[in-house]
């Protein structure tokens, strides 16, 4: 098939003229890296456009435009069902005109119940007013009509919390519909559009089809819906059309029906690999099998825990173990687990010597057997901000800091300048407060904490998210050095391209399992198609 | 007291300067939030001493001061680590009134000596601290609530024990060694809580334990990832505050030499000084010198106001209002403080 962009050919010809979205040229850059360099999306009445593309491709930049998160730069233009919307669309207003989304967290509160959660904001009363009283039998009635309408099968008086995710993703989507169905009554149009980020990532195969007999309803009603996916079965599933981004460009616009599953993956990987990403491949990564020679550090047999569904592998001292897998593979979850920090785990471990089970693990634990834990989540599990720098930086080893019973803090705080130097934060100050750091910074200082312990087994997740190009380079060549000293590092990231620069060896992750190796040479390129791959092929075998 | 505050803070001084070197700006702005608290406490007791010349600004008037206030004193150093650990203890008074009737009543309505009533005292602090850390670790709950009821149940407990009667008598032995014997001219009692004091400071700030619960009280996430038993931390946590909590009501029976159930408005009066105390020493930081420092500044203000012939609902008034300033003056300066780091990185 052609790369180049198919023109949009509407869905069917007989429905309406006006697209329910029409965006031309939307653009936005941060400083000097462009996210969205001028892209073109049209969406038909009632039909379903994926939006596929890697992280980083821009996926998520155009997303937040039509959120109004982001105002786009200048000279961009919005159309909904033929009217001129002004950019940027107005925070938090989107639904006044039209939009609705649900995101991969799909903003339902956990602990209310289907009614309170499907008719926020709009009660049904025994008159005007917020102060009026709730009318809870006439809003239930009102709620299994709803659900009968859309084809689904909830109770309203169940708490959400309780519900399967499916349920709960079902739920989040008739409440999106019901808002553009009010729209539209309201102003008397047609149209709207419904943008549904990533429905998918964390709900089983074979529930899927559910929340495709829902989109369809919806659009049966002429809703037209973005569908922003990794999840190639899904999106030929559901879609007609596919909207390609690949760094910041659209690169391809195709109806899903006419080409393959690897055309789609070409298309969001990249054709060929590019010269750099040759060169990177071959100078950085081949002599892998020669750097792991070491002894294995870490194995593990059967690991369950969270999305992890039974992984065995084993990696060796100064070995760099790259983890690939699409978000809600189970990769995201395999550092916590084998952290000790994921209740409900099971399967065996050995670190060095010292073998057992998962579950028998805490952090604690973990930490005395010389395993370190970078997370993905730094605001959240990786540093106190509002504490000094020193404390942060030193917190794992304040014991050797105790002298003649008193924790010596001009020590801590002599040994944490020295550190700070050391691995380049700036500034170099260990007494101010963590926050004052830039996000590089912190990464840096949240490093130094654990390379203070001198590990044996790395974990790292997403370790360079949020940081600087200069200071991701500065990592990489922290995290060499520790794999030449020895240190067995296991690499979990959907970074591929950081993955094609640093692991020595790179296993595929999809549906909780490790469901093959990736043969050498790695580049981004190659990575994003095998992981595509491996993941829609592992969804085919599901639904056989 | 001056020449007592001036040595604690000489040595906090030390410790500030090391975390904050450097850096002039900040450590300027510092001392003068840090010094704000003492300010106004010279001006109050300027203040009073102008007024009232006579009745105030006596000696035998401050040893009282100091004598009377030292049950609050120790009290106030119960909040502390649960608060590092981010954790609200609000039975820490009924504790202290529980525990200063059990005493009483063992040593006066059942002949016990007033050695093992106290000790017998001090173990029931110590569960009702165990209770807490067990119910709010365990079940994770929200300590706001459960240590709300518990105390409620302590404070039923208290009313039970003595049939709702004050407990008089307690034997003279107790309140030797509290009111009657001075060190320096101060009541022992004074000198029993700078003691505590001085211990919590040093657990707090010169300890890994201490860090360790700063950590907690600002992440759990944090803490848990880097190994740290939170839960015991935060269990042992209520046990310190029971088991100091029970000194204050042993104290209490001293200072009284009866035990009176419900006794007494100290919850408020020991929030109030523990939020002052974050405004000075290590501002942004719950410590023992600062808190202790505000105990008996609070105590000056209402002396003060007595003797001016104030009516005793202005104790109320003004614990409440101390409180309200406290919390806003305490949230403000860690705001300035986020502020102007964040400058200093740029």
């Amino acid at each position: 098939m052609s790369s180049q962009t198919d023109p949009a050919a509407p869905a069917d010809p007989s429905r309406s003229a006006a697209a329910a979205l029409e965006a031309k040229n939307l653009a936005k850059s941060f400083g000097a890296f462009q996210a969205l360099c001028g892209v073109d999306v049209t969406i038909d009445a009632g039909e379903v456009v994926a939006l596929l593309g890697e992280n980083g491709s821009g996926k998520s930049t155009l997303v937040k435009i039509l959120s109004g998160y982001h105002e786009p730069e200048p000279g961009g233009e919005l159309r909904l069902s033929g009217a001129d919307v002004p950019l940027p669309v107005p925070l938090n207003r989107a639904r006044t005109i039209g939009l609705a989304f649900v995101y991969q967290d799909l903003g339902l509160a956990a602990d209310l119940h289907v009614v309170e959660n499907l008719f926020v904001g709009h009660r049904v009363t025994r008159g005007l007013g917020s102060a009026a009283p709730i009318n809870w039998r006439a809003e239930r009635m009102r709620a299994r009509r709803i659900f009968e309408r859309y084809g689904v099968k909830l109770d309203p008086s169940a708490q959400v919390g309780r519900l399967r995710p499916t349920s709960q993703a079902l739920l989040a989507i008739v409440r999106a519909a019901e808002e553009l169905r009010e729209y539209r009554e309201q102003h008397e149009q047609s149209g709207g559009v419904l943008i549904l980020d990533e429905p998918t990532v964390f709900l089983p195969e074979n529930e899927k089809v559910f929340l495709f007999d829902l989109v369809r309803r919806v659009t049966d009603d002429g809703i037209g819906v973005l569908f922003v996916s990794h999840d190639i079965s899904a999106v030929r599933e559901i879609a007609h059309r596919a909207v390609v981004l690949r760094d910041g460009a659209k690169v391809g616009d195709v109806v899903v029906n006419g080409v393959s599953d690897a055309d789609l993956i070409e298309l969001v990987s990249g054709h060929r690999m590019d010269r750099a990403a040759i060169e990177r491949a071959t100078s950085g990564a081949t002599d892998a099998a020669v750097d792991a020679a070491g002894d294995v550090a870490l194995s593990v047999k059967d690991v369950r825990g969270g999305r992890v569904n039974g992984m065995t592998f084993a990696v060796r001292a100064g070995e760099i173990l790259g983890i690939a897998g699409l978000l809600g593979a189970g990769s995201e979850d395999l550092p916590y687990v084998l952290f000790g920090d994921e209740t409900g785990s099971s399967g065996e471990i050995a670190i060095g010597d010292w073998s057992g089970d998962v579950s028998s693990l805490s952090p604690s634990k973990s930490i005395k057997l010389g395993m370190a834990l970078v997370p993905a989540d730094r605001k959240q599990q990786g540093v106190a901000p509002d504490l000094p720098v020193a404390l942060n930086m030193l917190s794992l080893s304040l014991k050797n800091f105790v002298q003649g019973g008193f924790l010596r803090l001009d020590k801590l705080l002599a040994t944490a300048n020295q550190r700070a130097v050391a691995y380049d934060v700036r500034p170099p100050d260990a007494s101010l407060n963590l926050a004052a750091l830039s996000g590089g910074n912190q990464q840096k200082v949240v490093l130094a904490r654990w390379l203070e312990q001198g590990p044996k087994v790395l974990l790292l997740h997403e370790p360079t998210q949020g940081v600087d190009v200069a200071t991701r380079q500065q990592i990489y060549e922290l995290m060499r050095m520790r794999a030449a000293e020895g240190a067995a590092i296991v690499w979990v990231t959907t970074d591929f391209d950081e993955l094609a620069t640093m692991a020595h060896r790179i296993l595929l992750c999809a549906g909780g399992v490790i469901a093959g190796t990736m043969a050498p040479p790695y580049s981004r390129d190659r990575i994003t198609s095998e992981v595509y791959s491996i993941s829609a092929r592992g969804a085919a075998a599901v639904a056989a | 007291m001056a020449g007592a505050g001036a040595g604690m803070s000489a040595g906090t001084d030390a410790e500030r300067t090391a975390f904050r070197r450097g850096s002039s700006r900040i450590f300027s702005a510092r001392t003068f939030e840090a010094s704000l608290l003492p300010i106004a406490f010279a001006v109050l007791i300027a203040g009073f001493s102008f007024a009232r010349p006579d009745t105030f600004f006596q000696w035998t008037n401050f040893t009282t001061i100091f004598g009377l206030n030292a049950v609050g004193l120790v009290l106030v150093m119960a909040l502390l680590v649960p608060l590092t650990n981010g954790d609200l203890d609000l039975s820490v008074a009924e504790n202290s009134g529980l525990v200063s009737v059990l005493v009483g009543w063992l040593n006066v309505n059942h002949g016990w000596g007033i050695v093992p009533s106290i000790i017998a005292g001090l173990v029931v602090g110590l569960v009702c601290g165990i209770v807490n850390g067990w119910i709010v670790v365990q079940f994770d709950v929200n300590p706001f609530i459960i240590t709300l009821a518990t105390g409620s149940v302590m404070n039923g407990i208290a009313f039970w024990l003595p049939n709702q009667q004050t407990v008089p008598g307690i034997s003279t032995k107790l309140t030797d060694w509290t009111v009657i014997h001075e060190l320096f001219g101060i009541p022992l009692d004074f000198w029993y809580g700078v003691v505590i004091m001085l211990i919590m400071w040093y657990v707090l700030t010169f300890t890994a334990f201490g860090q360790r619960a700063l950590f907690i009280g600002q992440s759990r996430e944090v803490a848990r990832l880097s190994g740290f038993r939170v839960g015991s931390m935060r269990f042992s946590g209520f046990v310190i505050a029971g088991l100091i909590a029970s000194i204050s009501g042993i104290i209490n029976d001293g200072v009284l030499g009866s035990a009176t159930p419900g006794a007494g408005n100290l919850l408020l009066s020991v929030y109030a000084a523990v939020f002052l105390g974050m405004t000075t020493i290590q501002p942004g930081r719950f410590n023992a010198i600062g808190a202790g420092i505000s105990v008996f500044f609070l105590a000056v203000g209402v002396n003060g106001m007595n003797l001016l012939g104030a009516q005793t609902y202005v104790q109320s008034l003004f614990y409440g209002g101390i409180l309200v300033i406290a919390v806003v003056a305490s949230r403000l300066i860690n705001r300035r403080r986020a502020a102007s780091a964040a400058r200093a990185a740029t």
